[in-house]
């Protein structure tokens, strides 16, 4: 009798398990599939993700999906294993990892549109190679003999050749003998594309990559974003504000003597004293535009060449939109539909282009795709990241009193700068 | 009451002192059940899991997560395994600690110990099946283990992996090996095994004449306790799967990197601790055949106990060996307790 | 011995063999589901055929990866199932119709059975024109 009574215990635990096991299955996470129209793999990243915000209106989730950018397990549904094999933990865009998520000839690299290939251009351009700075700082301290640009901060080729420089090394401080040089490396070389900024959680917090500058983490209102919360910034956009700029420019000065970074310290409350750092001289529009209202995507991203000195892609001038007193601004009446101003007026839609506007284009005809010539011979400008829209007049007819052969900043600003 | 087949599977009666848990522990009647629930949850993985580098994976995913109670099978599938491999050593251990080894069930144990040997290359070759970053260097040192056998070394490679190196034929062929080559051989065994057993009167008791406790069981209490037994073991196994996922690693892709240490499957740490020594063949392969082979000979080299003390735990008869084989135990104990510190320097 | 009475044994023995039962059927039902997962995804039942320029009038088009034959007379497009009626092969075109290579059925050009064993006649499918003149075909 004993025996039969443990044989209806023994029962009754494993119907126990059983239920127990089926309740359990009815907690497991949901699966919600997204088969992508591009890659036609599905995938189950909603079945987490599913609250996260679309990262911009040119890649939407249900062309693209989450995979081909990012990588991960698309078919696992334990975060642990479903991140295991993501690219570039929360940023896919990194330059390690940039060719394999963001490339392809139908995207950002391998077009033979040189212009096309934002990845060839990013990673070659001076602001990721640092390579004018690190030329600079080595031939001070006699360890080149000349301001060739040798090393960037990465090791880099340059297929186009056009600039001289097929290459560059990569820049280790501890391949330096100098100390002075060491010091450069560890204090000065942290502002790069590639590294991970010094301070977190402020308003010097950014990505790496083409994060770095698409992935808005400051907005206009001098509010930080919490880059560790990656889902409040999953964003792609091409409405860069100042701030953005900001997290690596106008945050001090280095002292080359002691190869130490002396951040400002002064604690802005409005756009005008926040945008430069307080040694700065600038002009009210140069306070009141935003950085790509004048810098260019050549400026900015490089043209694919390996160059040894901004100087040698920097090119905008206040004459690029004012003219001289002697010349007036270029211009471009838009004619071909296929024109790129209007591929950018398209991705970033704060004036409306059609064929036969005119607009201002720089002396490399790079458009500026957010100005216009006015019937009455002004022109007008609209803010690409503000949307303010402001209007002027050439500097031809004014009482400039410039000397024509001058044409830098410094100039304008003698009489034109802002008092803080 | 009629018996049907399952009671017609066991003898009429056997002395009550055969059945005792506390004697046998259950351990051969445990490795039975986890062999039954393998077959059954084996099957039903077969509908899913597709053998090839670029499938094994995405299909282990898809029935892990995304077909009902798909990881519930899976982790019965792997609980039972593991359990197989410790349930076994215990069984192991049991019969040579209570000296029931003696004639005439010495062929007996070496059916037994082949089926070790079967359940832990089952074992492996299912570990394998995974194809994921946690199973690729297991996978490379053990197949390279092979190939430095001396003089059959390199054939004997090509044989298990199929090429000059680890890739889909490998994996289809331990697949055949896990799913019918190995399992046949484990089912041949088992039956000999489980036959013998009752020719040879049953678990080990001294003769009739030297027996004290002449009590006896039907088959039909035999069968009850055999049943109760495994709706315990059944509880457990469901309990521990719901709750304690089998593990799963990204696949094997061709830009995968070792971060950290590279650990052996468990049953095997031990053997990795001893490769740290030095050269593969002698600690990798010929340690281990010499301790199968010495473990295989311990009926027929060593004292054993007289029919008298049978049927008890520590006979006298036999001490030299169950020193010889907790000592043999323990050291495996230590070295995989050992592995599993962090790697010096 | 007293008339059938039920005793605490048989209240247990009931109990336990309607728990393993009712165990069992969980289990079953848990198998079934676990069978009936789909990993593959279910066929196309919707095919983009191009311009429908392209087909000129009088035309039959043998579109293999539905399978269908396409038909444009001066009326406008039809489209026949080419498959058999009976257990699902695809049908031969021949001149006189189409015929099975399964178990021998013969159609007429229209789909209508002129020898079995198959008995339904080859399924019309629909089909529409976009507004920019693309031809789509639905197989359900």
């Amino acid at each position: 009798m004993m025996r039969r009574f443990l044989l209806l215990v023994g029962s009754i635990l494993l119907l126990v398990s059983l239920l127990i096991a089926a309740w359990q299955e009815t907690r497991k996470v949901r699966p919600v599939a997204l088969t992508p129209a591009l890659t036609g793999k599905v995938e189950y990243c909603l079945s987490c993700h599913a609250d996260l915000a679309e990262i911009s209106k040119s890649h939407p989730v249900k062309t693209f999906g989450c995979v081909v950018c990012h990588g991960g397990e698309p078919l696992a549904l334990d975060a642990t294993l479903a991140h295991s094999t993501m690219r570039g933990g929360k940023n896919p865009s990194d330059f390690t990892v940039v060719q394999t998520s963001c490339g392809g000839a139908d995207c950002h690299s391998g077009s033979p549109d040189s212009s096309r290939n934002h990845i060839q251009r990013a990673t070659t351009s001076i602001q990721d190679t640092y390579a004018g700075a690190i030329a600079l700082i080595r031939y001070t301290y006699g360890a080149q003999p000349s301001l060739t640009a040798l090393f960037g901060i990465v090791a880099v080729e340059d297929n186009m050749n056009t600039s001289g420089i097929t290459s560059l090394k990569a820049f280790t401080s501890t391949n330096e003998s100098n100390p002075q040089l060491k010091l450069f490396g560890e204090n000065c070389l942290v502002c790069h594309l590639s590294a991970q900024p010094v301070q977190t959680g402020g308003r010097y917090d950014h990505f790496t990559g083409c994060s770095a500058c698409h992935t808005p983490t400051q907005s206009t209102n001098l509010v930080s974003v919490d880059t560790s919360k990656a889902t409040q910034v999953h964003t792609l956009t091409t409405t860069i504000s100042y701030t953005q700029c900001d997290t690596c420019h106008n945050r001090g000065n280095y002292d080359l003597r002691s190869m130490v970074f002396q951040p400002r310290t002064d604690q802005p409350l409005d756009r005008l004293h926040d945008y430069y750092q307080p040694i700065s001289q600038f002009t009210k529009c140069e306070y009141t535009l935003d950085c790509i209202d004048c810098h260019t995507r050549s400026e900015a991203m490089g043209d694919g060449s390996l160059y040894g000195s901004k100087f040698d892609i920097q090119y905008v001038r206040c004459k690029t939109c004012h003219g001289t007193t002697t010349d007036l601004p270029q211009t471009l009446t838009l004619e071909e539909p296929n024109d790129l101003a209007f591929r950018l007026a398209l991705l970033n839609p704060v004036v409306v282009l059609k064929p036969g506007d005119t607009i201002l284009v720089t002396e490399k005809g790079e458009p500026l795709w957010n100005t216009r010539l006015l019937v009455d011979g002004t022109y007008q400008m609209v803010g690409k990241a503000t949307r303010q829209v402001f209007t002027f007049k050439p500097v031809i007819g004014s009482g400039c009193q410039q000397d024509p052969s001058d044409q830098s900043s410094a100039a304008c600003h003698k009489c034109h700068s802002v008092q803080r | 009451m009629r018996p049907n087949f399952f009671h017609h599977l066991h003898p009429p009666t056997i002395p009550e002192r055969q059945a005792r848990f506390r004697y046998t522990l259950a351990a051969g009647g445990l490795a039975l059940f986890l062999m039954l629930v393998l077959g059954i949850t084996g099957i039903l993985e077969m509908f899913f899991y597709i053998p090839t580098p670029e499938q094994a994976g995405s299909s282990i995913q898809t029935l892990t997560f995304l077909v009902p109670f798909g990881g519930l099978v899976r982790n019965l599938h792997f609980w039972s395994a593991q359990f197989l491999v410790i349930v076994t050593v215990i069984h192991l251990l049991r019969v040579v600690l209570t000296g029931a080894y003696t004639p005439p069930r010495r062929l007996n144990y070496l059916l037994g110990l082949g089926l070790l040997v079967l359940v832990i290359l089952l074992d492996f070759t299912g570990y394998v099946l995974r194809w994921d970053e946690g199973i690729h260097w297991a996978l490379v040192t053990g197949t390279n283990l092979v190939r430095s056998i001396p003089w059959i070394g390199n054939s004997f490679y090509n044989i298990l992996v199929g090429g000059t190196q680890p890739g889909p034929a490998t994996l289809i062929r331990f697949y055949g090996w896990h799913v019918y080559g190995l399992a046949i051989l484990a089912a041949i065994l088992l039956i000999w095994h489980i036959f013998r057993v009752r020719r040879d009167g049953g678990i080990a008791l001294p003769l009739p004449a030297e027996r004290s406790d002449t009590r006896r069981i039907t088959r039909f209490e035999l069968v009850r306790r055999e049943v109760f037994t495994m709706l315990l073991a059944g509880t457990g196994l469901l309990l521990l799967s719901t709750f304690v996922p089998a593990p799963l690693a990204a696949p094997i892709s061709a830009d995968s990197t070792i971060s950290g240490t590279a650990h052996a499957p468990w049953f095997f740490l031990w053997v990795q601790e001893m490769l740290k020594l030095g050269n593969p063949f002698l600690w990798g392969v010929l340690t281990q055949l010499v301790l199968l082979v010495l473990i295989g000979l311990v009926p027929y080299l060593f004292p054993y106990p007289i029919s008298s003390e049978l049927g008890r735990w520590f006979p006298r008869g036999n001490r030299l060996v169950q020193i010889l084989i907790l000592a043999i135990i323990v050291l495996i104990l230590i070295l995989t307790a050992l592995s599993l510190l962090p790697l010096s320097q | 011995m007293s008339a059938s009475k039920f005793t605490r044994r048989d209240f247990l023995k009931l109990a336990r063999t309607g728990i393993l039962t009712v165990s069992g059927l969980l289990g079953l039902g848990g198998l079934i589901r676990f069978l009936g997962y789909q990993s593959q995804p279910p066929a196309l039942t919707e095919f983009n055929l191009g311009l429908a320029s392209d087909y000129s009038p009088g035309s039959q088009t043998l579109l293999q990866q539905v399978p269908a034959m396409l038909i444009r007379s001066e009326k406008g497009f039809t489209a026949i199932s080419l498959v058999c009626t009976h257990l699902g092969c695809t049908v031969e075109t021949k001149p006189d119709g189409f015929t099975c290579p399964c178990h021998g059925s013969r159609f007429d050009p229209q789909g209508k059975v002129m020898r079995g064993p198959a008995s339904k006649p080859l399924a019309p499918l629909r089909m529409e024109i976009t507004p920019d003149g693309k031809l789509k075909l639905y197989t359900e």
